[in-house]
């Protein structure tokens, strides 16, 4: 059975949603787990691991220099030295925030990196979201490989003209405009072109859209899509209710 | 070689559109400020009483709301020509920023597509190519998507600094930018504070640890290092920018009904090849 693209963006929000209400460092760590797993089944979890490594690594360090040494509001200190002391709070806050993070953001690329986006572009347009939206989302997409050809294209014929990028800044600063300027005008005039096709096609006017793709939207998922928004939706009230009188001092 | 209308496009001709989305633009700006402004109010009971869950939801929803909102207002009005050239401004902020990134120097510089789009094609459109940057590269680091209504706010400040005549002089350009780091340095600090709890960076984690020890709560340290590097890094941004503007032929800039009309380049408008 195919995941309608909705439903996985659905179920991936409402559990980074209600995670981040549990505010529980082992729902986070499991719920991590769960999506590493899911990753692996679905053939991508090496390239998810590695966005996630790029990203989680600076924030994991700074965290923990951060809440682990300069924690003021910590009465538990483990260690000290001169003004920075490592307290039990700081490193629980730092856990905790670093694990809701981790699994939030494996969620979402989980989801990102097993979505069609042709699926998604056409779920979106049932939907009556504006089908700009659909097409700056899936033009970007398309475009981001094309243009690392395109700048490879542009360093090339730099250099054949005589580009060397020397050693000082103001040589790296210069090679970087001589290669800005031939890009950005040429995505310009490319835009002025596909602008013209595109109003010739009728994309400038309302009204509804059809599509040549037809997705199946079975009512199980439909109904799953429901329950996991009613879920969120009763996680966020009810972490506000207990949240309120503490965090609101009236 | 496209041949852009001198007018602005009539907008939706339905009775009550206009009406309508300014109202969504009111309130998309409202929620923006009044999250910011509850969370800088609450703060100081937050941190010392366990999870700061409460605060990364109020943060997150009020936020993403207030972007949501203003994109739906904006989106539906934009013209063909506009909207074509946001995905380029959204590719160019990330492929610029990795081109400047290998000259060395310490700024993040993410900005650089919206900025020009913004000069380009007005306000509207550069907080419009804020907010979907933020939601198109979240599908390779979804931690940028909280960010998407300081994003908004960058492009939507670069455009009204462009409809002032600021980036007639690129003197003027680097002024403009600072002043928008400051707004967008206030308007993320409480992202960082609440939702990651500190920021991506070393560097800045460093900055934001010395803060701390000095006895700062944490989203005073977070603000403090914001305005540290938010505005230089929007002034650079800026700047390259507006060189860019300029290297463009004048044909190409100046297809742009917003250019021509606000003269938010210096020169003479070329005299009309149709006409």
């Amino acid at each position: 059975m195919s995941l309608h693209p909705l439903t996985a963006l659905t179920a991936a929000c409402c559990a980074a949603v209600v995670t981040t209400a549990a505010a529980s460092w082992q729902l986070s760590v499991a719920v991590a787990l769960a999506a590493a797993l899911l990753a692996a089944r679905a053939g991508v979890a090496a390239r998810v691991l590695a966005a996630a490594g790029v990203i989680l690594a600076p924030l994991f360090l700074s965290l923990l220099v951060l809440h682990g040494l300069f924690f003021l509001e910590g009465h538990t200190v483990l260690a000290q030295w001169g003004p920075a002391r490592v307290t039990a709070e700081g490193l629980g806050f730092a856990l905790e925030l670093g694990t809701r993070t981790a699994a939030c953001v494996l969620l979402l690329l989980l989801f990102s990196f097993t979505v069609s986006v042709p699926d998604l572009v056409t779920a979106l347009a049932a939907r009556r979201i504006p089908p700009q939206l659909s097409f700056v989302l899936a033009s970007t997409l398309i475009l981001v490989p094309a243009m690392a050809g395109r700048l490879e294209k542009i360093r090339q014929a730099q250099e054949a003209r005589g580009l060397v990028v020397g050693r000082g800044p103001l040589s790296r600063l210069a090679a970087a405009r001589l290669q800005a300027v031939p890009l950005v005008l040429g995505l310009v005039e490319d835009a002025g072109l596909r602008a013209q096709a595109l109003d010739a096609r009728g994309f400038g006017l309302p009204g509804p859209r059809t599509s040549y793709r037809q997705l199946q939207d079975p009512p199980a998922q439909r109904i799953f899509r429901a329950a996991a928004l009613l879920l969120a939706a009763a996680a966020v009230v009810l972490r506000l209710m207990t949240a309120w009188p503490t965090a609101v001092p009236s | 070689m496209s041949q852009q209308p001198l007018t602005l496009p009539a907008a939706d001709t339905r009775a009550g559109a206009p009406r309508r989305r300014r109202l969504l633009e009111i309130a998309g700006a409202a929620a923006i400020a009044a999250t910011n402004v509850f969370l800088v109010l609450n703060q100081p009971a937050d941190i010392a009483n366990g999870p700061a869950s409460f605060s990364a939801l109020v943060a997150l929803g009020g936020f993403l709301l207030g972007a949501v909102l203003l994109l739906a207002a904006v989106l539906p009005v934009l013209p063909t020509s506009t909207l074509v050239l946001m995905p380029v401004a959204i590719v160019l902020n990330v492929v610029l920023g990795q081109l400047m990134g290998s000259t060395g120097l310490p700024f993040y510089l993410d900005a650089i597509g919206t900025v020009l789009i913004a000069v380009l094609a007005g306000p509207a459109a550069g907080a419009a190519t804020g907010v979907l940057g933020s939601i198109v590269w979240s599908f390779f680091n979804p931690t940028v998507l909280p960010f998407a209504a300081g994003a908004a706010l960058i492009g939507f400040l670069a455009g009204l600094a462009a409809r002032a005549g600021l980036f007639r002089r690129f003197y003027f350009a680097p002024v403009a930018g600072f002043l928008t780091g400051v707004l967008a340095g206030v308007v993320s600090a409480p992202i960082a504070a609440f939702v990651f709890g500190g920021t991506a960076g070393l560097g800045t984690g460093a900055i934001v640890s010395a803060f701390r020890a000095m006895g700062d709560t944490l989203l005073a340290a977070i603000t403090k290092q914001a305005l540290i590097s938010d505005p230089m890094d929007k002034a650079i941004v800026f700047t390259i920018a507006a060189l860019l503007a300029y290297a463009l032929p004048r044909r190409t800039t100046f297809q742009f009904a917003f250019v021509r009309r606000f003269r938010v380049l210096a020169g003479k408008v070329p005299a009309d090849p149709a006409a």
